[in-house]
């Protein structure tokens, strides 16, 4: 207690903001954040996240967790899942979500688009698969409905059902009577996001 | 060598008569010579120098962020509804089914991440940053060398905090007399200064005190300026002691945490009290537990029930002198004494609010609300709809719902076409 701090470690950040892109403030800030979370500890796990109040309201709360513990969000290329994560992997998640600096070309911009689409598709796509099932789209339509006396279960189905036609009906033309639409992948998530104002808000 | 102890003997026993005669007299009349208002002005004075000259050191970095995170979230500030509406603008509506697209998860895993990053109620109950610095370390969390001066201020400042302040404040603590004195020398070892407003509405016999609380000097603040019964849970420890001392005093209600869960109990008990129009007024603290003064939690609705007549009071701690806030989970009482003790001072302003009651047809939660707003508004804290309980427990299901429930509304709400079976 008590103790003059100085200026947050220089050196230590300066690798965390090459890889990341964030600045030594931004760094600090959400330094702070992870501390706070994690009660001061090394490592966060799941049930830290269940202690934000204004995260529990959100219907999607459980993927969202479930982002930060995905090996494939880590940007090394990996898979399955992790128990807990440290401030590195953290900061690593979280800048998916940084919007794109003002000055960089057409080239880069279009990747990182695709990343951050790709994060949201690893964040549907829960048995790491490569694929949307409609199962795993009826999941989601269920998570964001609520499961009050206004909305039965057939009518999420139904929902799920529609929306997952609409996409087959984008990215594979017309349909064969028998042909079975395996699930949405990643190339078809890219089609059906196409449209640049849907995006415009998200990424910037 | 002992004509030095003689000498230091001779100066102990004058410096502690002075203190006797300066602090300890005027402390019982009720009157005051004027050291505390004077040692109060050279203190703003000192502290408004030091400000300054922070400022003009780094212009650039002491931008007063309200939120710490302001240079990462970027706020669009709109509804659910707007939101929504704006990322399916480009999309034609689709021939069958709800109006429902995967990219509505973007809104909710931005707000998601948002919440990560930053929250409400979180917020609350962490030490307010101060936007100015009050020559304490504890407040200031990137402390810098700015000058020689500066630093020989604050070299001075301790000095005179633990050896002078904190020895005479420390003989005040355990005193136990006639139950105003006995909290009026606390207030004056604490240097407090306490500005009343209002004093016509001060709490009647029979009725019921309900104030926002920030700290256990909460109660000596308010008891300083009349007598009053607590309501409250039994502490082990200093607490305890204290607790014991002052029910010899005054007849109190004190209870168990487990007792507190009936309810019946606990309402029955305070209903005795209150009719009993000879008793003193009961003063409770409906937040439930220590908020840390920049806001007012959900009122808990017990007290409202019994329908007495409640007597609001807010009270709002000036944070340029020394934060009062106690956070319960992270610092224990003795280490929230000895800080208190060695911090400046305390001022606070304590307004009594006209009397309430419950209206026709409102129930006890409605009128909570409506007393927790004039308490707000009158101290100048933020309203906010969280329970203070969220300090220790889980949001409860309901509001979790709440969520979904709109979301739900916009889907199948608007779908009035081609709703398939």
């Amino acid at each position: 207690m008590g103790a003059l701090q100085s200026l947050p470690g220089q050196p230590q950040y300066a690798d965390l903001a090459e890889k990341t892109g964030f600045s030594y403030d931004q760094i600090g800030v959400l330094h702070k954040r992870f501390n706070q979370l994690s009660h001061n500890e090394e490592t966060l796990r799941r049930d830290h996240f269940n202690d934000i109040p204004d995260l529990a309201c959100n219907p999607i709360r459980s993927q969202i967790i479930e982002a930060f513990f995905d090996r494939r969000n880590f940007r090394q290329n990996g898979e399955g899942t992790v128990d807990e994560i440290g401030f590195e992997q953290f900061l690593v998640v979280m800048s998916h979500f940084k919007p794109p600096s003002l000055h960089i070309t057409d080239d880069q911009r279009e990747k990182i688009r695709k990343e951050k689409l790709r994060f949201i598709f690893n964040m549907h796509d829960t048995d790491n698969d490569g694929t949307i099932t409609l199962e795993e789209y009826r999941h989601v339509v269920e998570e964001l409905l609520s499961l009050s006396e206004t909305l039965e279960k057939n009518t999420a189905k139904s929902i799920a059902d529609a929306a997952m036609l609409e996409v087959a009906s984008i990215s594979m033309g017309h349909m064969e009577p028998d042909e079975f639409y395996e699930g949405i992948t990643f190339e078809h998530f890219l089609k059906v996001s196409t449209q640049k104002t849907t995006l415009k808000y998200y990424i910037e | 060598m002992e004509e030095f102890w003689e000498g230091a003997l001779w100066a102990l026993k004058i410096w502690l008569s002075m203190i006797i005669s300066l602090i300890m007299i005027p402390a019982m009349f009720g009157f005051s010579l004027g050291i505390s208002e004077t040692y109060m002005n050279i203190l703003v004075k000192t502290l408004e120098w030091a400000t300054l000259k922070i400022q003009k050191a780094n212009t650039d970095e002491r931008t007063l962020k309200a939120s710490a995170s302001n240079g990462l979230i970027q706020r669009e500030d709109g509804s659910m509804e707007k939101e929504l509406e704006e990322l399916r603008r480009s999309r034609p509506k689709p021939p069958v089914g709800g109006d429902f697209t995967l990219s509505d998860c973007f809104y909710f895993t931005r707000r998601g991440i948002e919440s990560i990053v930053e929250d409400e109620v979180t917020q609350r109950f962490s030490s307010e940053e101060l936007v100015s610095w009050n020559l304490l370390t504890r407040t200031n969390n990137d402390f810098q060398y700015i000058s020689l001066r500066l630093t020989l201020v604050y070299g001075i400042g301790i000095f005179v905090r633990y050896c002078i302040l904190a020895p005479l404040r420390m003989k005040f603590w355990l005193s136990e007399w006639v139950h105003v004195m006995c909290y009026r020398i606390c207030a004056r070892g604490l240097s407090a200064t306490i500005h009343y407003h209002n004093r016509e509405n001060k709490p009647q016999k029979g009725g019921i005190c309900v104030a926002n609380h920030t700290s256990p000097i909460d109660i000596v603040i308010l008891c300083n300026d009349g007598c009053y019964a607590m309501v409250g849970q039994i502490h082990g420890g200093l607490m305890g002691v204290v607790q014991r001392a002052m029910v010899r005093s005054c007849p109190h209600v004190w209870f168990e945490r487990a007792e507190m869960k009936d309810r019946h109990l606990v309402t029955k008990r305070l209903k005795d009290h209150v009719n009993d129009k000879t008793k003193l007024p009961i003063l409770i603290f409906p937040e439930g537990t220590c908020v840390n003064n920049t806001s007012v939690m959900m009122f808990k609705k017990g007290s409202f029930e019994i329908g007495a007549t409640i007597y609001p009071v807010a009270i709002k701690y000036d944070p340029q002198f020394g934060d009062a806030f106690w956070n319960s989970s992270k610092y224990s009482m003795i280490n929230y004494l000895l800080r208190m003790m060695t911090s400046w001072a305390l001022v606070c302003n304590v307004w009594y609010l006209p009397a309430m009651h419950q209206k026709e047809g409102e129930d006890a939660v409605q009128f909570a609300n409506r007393v927790k707003s004039a308490i707000a508004h009158q101290g100048g804290l933020v309203d906010l709809q969280w329970d203070g309980g969220l300090k220790r427990a889980k949001v409860k299901e309901s509001f979790k719902e709440q969520q979904q429930k709109q979301y739900s509304n916009m889907v199948v709400g608007d779908d009035s076409s081609g709703n398939s079976d």
